[in-house]
């Protein structure tokens, strides 16, 4: 799957101020790749994971998603595209609580017409001796791999993360990366990471870095590391 | 779907306020269900045996008898079924006791056997059940009646004594004092040489029974003719049937309304408490109308559960009051229970549709947010004070009531669902209070004030010549209310009385509201009685247009009072006057007043007994108290459920705040006192705004059941029972936020920083 963003712009009037959260971003996510998007906070690479998600609507420019222009979508054919065609990984996890882990991951299954196996997926994930557990039950690493579940359940084409180390240890966090980097050399899912922890970008395919809502730089990383020796920050 | 898995964990997470609504709705339906149920098994009951037992249309008594060639003669002529039927009121063991024995009949008013069998031989007789079951009487047993034993050979209901009344001015019977029987002419000869002899009649159409009515008045003389839906006796169950309809949907419908604001309230703060996980589920590619189905189905589960168990618990509860109906109104139990799919279908279909229509509109507006404003923390509030804050006194006080102001001025909604709430138990209460006290006004202001006399002896022929000292003469009949001032279309379905009586008699007080004698002014003019008053809309100065109900002889006169007489539509005006108007001569009298009770026995059609009828009301008076007792228990529940759903909402909204305080030292009562008691105003407010609206609807719908029931209840409020009102209502309140204070008490010290992480 193809993601193309040209000349995209986003700006949030706050109060009597206008935010310029995408200015002019054009870039290209790789297919089958992991992409890892860098920059402090504020620098708007939330905002272009939201847009790539079709989540939230650019002002101007456009995103194209294989031969589908987002910004022409109506709502309801954006949440198709989000339904068939991508996985979302939130940094608080976002579960269900009244759910177990199976059934948590059951909620993302149920959208797929061409899910993955639950068994297989729980177990890659860790979590099959957990299917039980409700979510005040598990440690937020757990937590956020029955969220990767969750999302990978649906054997995504993209999987969009949003901080996903952001509320874990380093330890926890780099299990997370593994798992992540593990999900797209096995389905060939394309992981777009957002993150403002430098150190991810080591690990990814492709590197691109935010400021004020600027593509600054983006490059490919001719070689990714294990997520184990990525420098935490 | 799996997200069906997390509504009944929901709902046990949040049991009591599930709990709660649930309760309400179950009230609700069976209510409805219940007392539609009933009233409809009573109407089949009622419709049966008056067609299967044969009911008269109408009976009349005359002065002459009547022979037997007689009655088919009228019956060939007319067109029409006739049969002769005697009775006579005997004294049952004691003189306070009154057995009124009839004859058996083959083919009118043909009495129903419930158990044992018609009595055929001489020295047998059939009681009623209500009075077997007063006096212990059992199928076998032989009684004694009048000093002579007879045997009860079986217990039986009579189709014109469906509600059985001693006199039809009465409004209740207290089988202790009063009940039927029935037995062979012979044996009702010996028993009696006082009895009365009666023609009922069934006829084919309204014209037929006219024109033999006509034929009657002119070639007998008449001293009563009672058509069927004139008479109490028939008629009071089929306007109960009627009237009831008001009753059985609009308590159930406040209740529903309170029921599924309270759902709404319940899932709106569901709702907003779960923006991110609606928004996750949005961003996962959850279409709206999914996760629209999925949110409905909580009110579809609160509606299921609540109607479910609401028709059951109503049909179920059907069943006593069919029979507590049937008791008092002495229908046989010809049909048991009767399902009525309109009543389960309104009963089930209803709630559950209003319920989801409202659900839907609450839970439209978060989905129509993008799941990108869902995901992202509300906006926190940004402080902006509302007018009500700008008023002085907010900056007065202390920090604690400052506090207090301002979260009552912020939950507005909630203060409007604790004022709505307050306001429907204190209408219940106020009810409940004003009906037992309008039965002890009446015995107090009709019976005892206005009403002097001890007996109102009623003759079968015209009477003349001197009475015993004390008594006071009167002449009573039947009348027509033609014309009101210049309005000429007056009709009333029940029966008008004219009292021709000497005004200047100590038997009778007709006193106003004022408490002032209008004896005097029936020398001129009518004094009328309440329910009258209240039917027509009479005033003083009015001019009323009286026709006589046997002939074609009319009477106007101008209203001069209004006596405080709450039952029966009766016109009081002198007796001479009265006479002339119904053709009698001059100085005759139908009836007398007096203190001594009545020892001729001729002549005497029946005597009132003032007695017996303060008796009755008294002894009905212990039903009423139960009655008011249930309301005030449903009231006190009601109150209690939507307060305590209200007050621990608050609990649940501001638990970051509670939480913050406990950890700034703040005691578990000091918060209750900042957070909770804040409506404690409002409550106040809320019962002194509505006690007079429960006055005022009250009096309204007493004056709009007085054409059916004949009698209008005094609605008289004392400031006993508002005290008492607002000490209930109190109570209420208080137990609702000690509910509530163990869920504050439980709010841990870590909530405070838990929610400043998400």
């Amino acid at each position: 799957m193809s993601i193309v963003l040209s000349n995209v712009n986003k700006i949030y009037q706050s109060g009597e101020v206008n935010v310029h959260a995408l200015k002019e971003a054009s870039i290209e996510i790789p297919n089958k790749k992991i992409v890892a998007i860098l920059g402090p906070s504020g620098s708007g690479k939330s905002t272009l994971l939201n847009v790539i998600g079709g989540i939230d609507r650019h002002d101007s420019g456009s995103v194209q998603v294989d031969d589908h222009q987002l910004d022409k979508m109506k709502d309801k054919d954006l949440t198709e595209y989000r339904r068939h065609s991508l996985g979302f990984i939130f940094q608080q996890y976002n579960l269900i609580p009244t759910l177990t882990v199976e059934e948590n991951v059951e909620v993302g299954r149920q959208l797929s017409q061409n899910p993955l196996d639950m068994k297989e997926i729980l177990e890659k994930v860790g979590m099959w001796d957990k299917k039980d557990k409700f979510p005040h039950q598990l440690s937020g690493g757990e937590q956020q791999r029955v969220a990767i579940a969750r999302a990978l359940i649906k054997n995504p084409r993209v999987l969009l993360c949003d901080e996903p180390t952001g509320a874990l240890d380093e330890e926890t966090g780099k299990n997370i990366l593994k798992l992540l980097q593990f999900v797209n050399e096995t389905y060939g899912t394309t992981v777009c990471i957002i993150t403002h922890n430098n150190g991810i970008g080591e690990m990814a395919h492709k590197v691109i870095r935010m400021k004020s809502g600027e593509i600054t730089e983006h490059f490919y990383n001719e070689a990714p590391v294990d997520p184990e020796k990525v420098n935490w920050v | 779907m799996i997200l069906r898995k997390s509504i009944l964990r929901h709902i046990k997470e949040k049991k009591f306020q599930y709990f709660g609504v649930i309760v309400l709705l179950l009230i609700s339906i069976m209510l409805f269900v219940s007392m539609s149920m009933a009233i409809s098994t009573l109407d089949t009951r009622n419709q049966q045996f008056k067609e299967s037992y044969h009911q008269e249309d109408f009976h009349f008594i005359v002065s002459e008898s009547i022979h037997q060639d007689q009655l088919s003669t009228w019956e060939q002529n007319f067109e029409i079924d006739l049969e002769k039927r005697s009775y006579t009121d005997v004294d049952y063991k004691s003189e306070d006791t009154t057995l009124r024995v009839f004859s058996l009949t083959e083919d009118i008013n043909k009495p129903y056997i419930s158990e044992g069998d018609l009595p055929n031989k001489q020295g047998e007789i059939a009681v009623s059940p209500p009075f077997a079951k007063a006096h212990d009487i059992s199928v076998g047993d032989t009684v004694e009646v009048n000093n002579q034993n007879l045997r009860v050979t079986g217990f039986m209901y009579l189709p014109d004594y469906i509600y059985i009344l001693e006199r039809v001015s009465d409004l209740v019977n207290d089988p202790k004092s009063f009940g039927l029987a029935i037995t062979g002419e012979d044996t009702l000869t010996n028993l009696s040489s006082r009895s009365v002899s009666q023609v009922i009649g069934q006829g084919n159409s309204e014209e037929e029974v006219a024109s033999f009515k006509d034929h009657v008045v002119d070639n007998y003389s008449l001293l009563r003719w009672m058509n069927a839906d004139e008479n109490p006796r028939i008629e009071f169950v089929e306007s109960e049937i009627e009237s009831s309809e008001a009753v059985i949907t609009t308590l159930p419908l406040f209740i529903l309304v309170l029921s599924v604001m309270m759902v709404l309230m319940i899932l709106k703060r569901q709702l907003e408490m779960q923006r991110k996980e609606i928004g996750t589920l949005m961003a996962l590619g959850y279409r709206k109308k999914e996760l629209m189905r999925h949110y409905l189905s909580h009110a579809g589960v609160i509606g299921i559960i609540g109607s479910i168990l609401g028709l059951l618990a109503g049909a179920g509860l059907s069943i006593p009051i069919t029979n507590l109906y049937s008791e008092y109104y002495n229908l046989p139990s010809i049909s048991y229970f009767d399902w009525d799919m309109m009543v389960l279908v309104i009963g089930f279909i209803v709630p559950n549709v209003v319920l989801l229509i409202m659900t839907y509109f609450v839970i439209r507006k978060p989905l129509k947010q993008s799941p990108l404003d869902l995901l992202s923390p509300k906006d926190v509030s940004k402080g902006k004070k509302s007018m009500l804050e700008r008023l002085p006194f907010f900056k007065k006080g202390s920090f604690i009531s400052r506090f207090r102001l301002r979260l009552l001025v912020r939950k507005k909604t909630r203060a409007v669902y604790i004022f709505i709430g307050v306001m429907f138990s204190t209408i219940l209460l106020i009810f409940g209070f004003v009906t037992y006290n309008s039965m002890d006004d009446i015995v107090e202001t009709t019976y005892k004030k206005i009403f002097t006399y001890d007996y109102g002896v009623y003759y079968n022929k015209l009477q003349q010549g001197d009475l015993e000292e004390g008594a006071s003469p009167f002449t009573n009949a039947e009348i027509q209310v033609q014309q009101l001032n210049d309005k000429e279309d007056i009709s009333i379905d029940q029966k008008v009385s004219i009292y021709g009586f000497e005004p200047g008699t100590d038997q009778i007080q007709l006193l106003n509201d004022e408490e002032h004698l209008l004896n005097d002014k029936a020398e001129s003019g009518f004094v009328v009685s309440q329910p009258l008053a209240s039917v027509l809309g009479l005033e003083l100065g009015d001019e009323l247009t009286i026709g006589n109900a046997y002939n074609d002889k009319t009477i106007t006169k101008e209203v001069k009072g209004v006596a405080n007489v709450y039952i029966g539509f009766s016109v009081y005006f002198q007796l001479n006057e009265v006479n002339s108007f119904l053709g009698y001569p001059e100085g005759v009298y139908t009836a007398k007043w007096t203190n001594v009770e009545p020892t001729e026995s001729e002549q005497i059609l029946y005597v009132e007994n003032k007695k017996d009828a303060i008796e009755n009301f008294e002894s009905t008076s212990q039903l009423t108290r139960y009655s008011v007792m249930g309301i005030a228990g449903f009231a006190f529940l009601i109150g209690v459920i939507v307060l305590t759903l209200i007050t621990n909402l608050i609990v649940e909204e501001n638990s970051p705040s509670i939480s913050l305080l406990k950890v700034m030292g703040y005691k578990d009562n000091e918060i209750s006192k900042m957070v909770l008691n804040v409506f404690t105003p409002i409550v106040l407010f809320s019962y002194v705004v509505s006690v007079p609206i429960a006055y005022y609807s009250i009096d309204g719908m007493m004056t709009s059941l007085v054409e059916q029931t004949g009698f209008s209840l005094p609605v008289n409020l004392s400031w006993f029972m508002i005290v008492l009102g607002f000490v209930i209502i109190m109570v209420t309140y208080f137990v609702s936020l000690w509910i509530s204070k163990r869920k504050l008490k439980n709010v841990s010290l870590q909530e405070a920083l838990k929610k400043q992480q998400d």
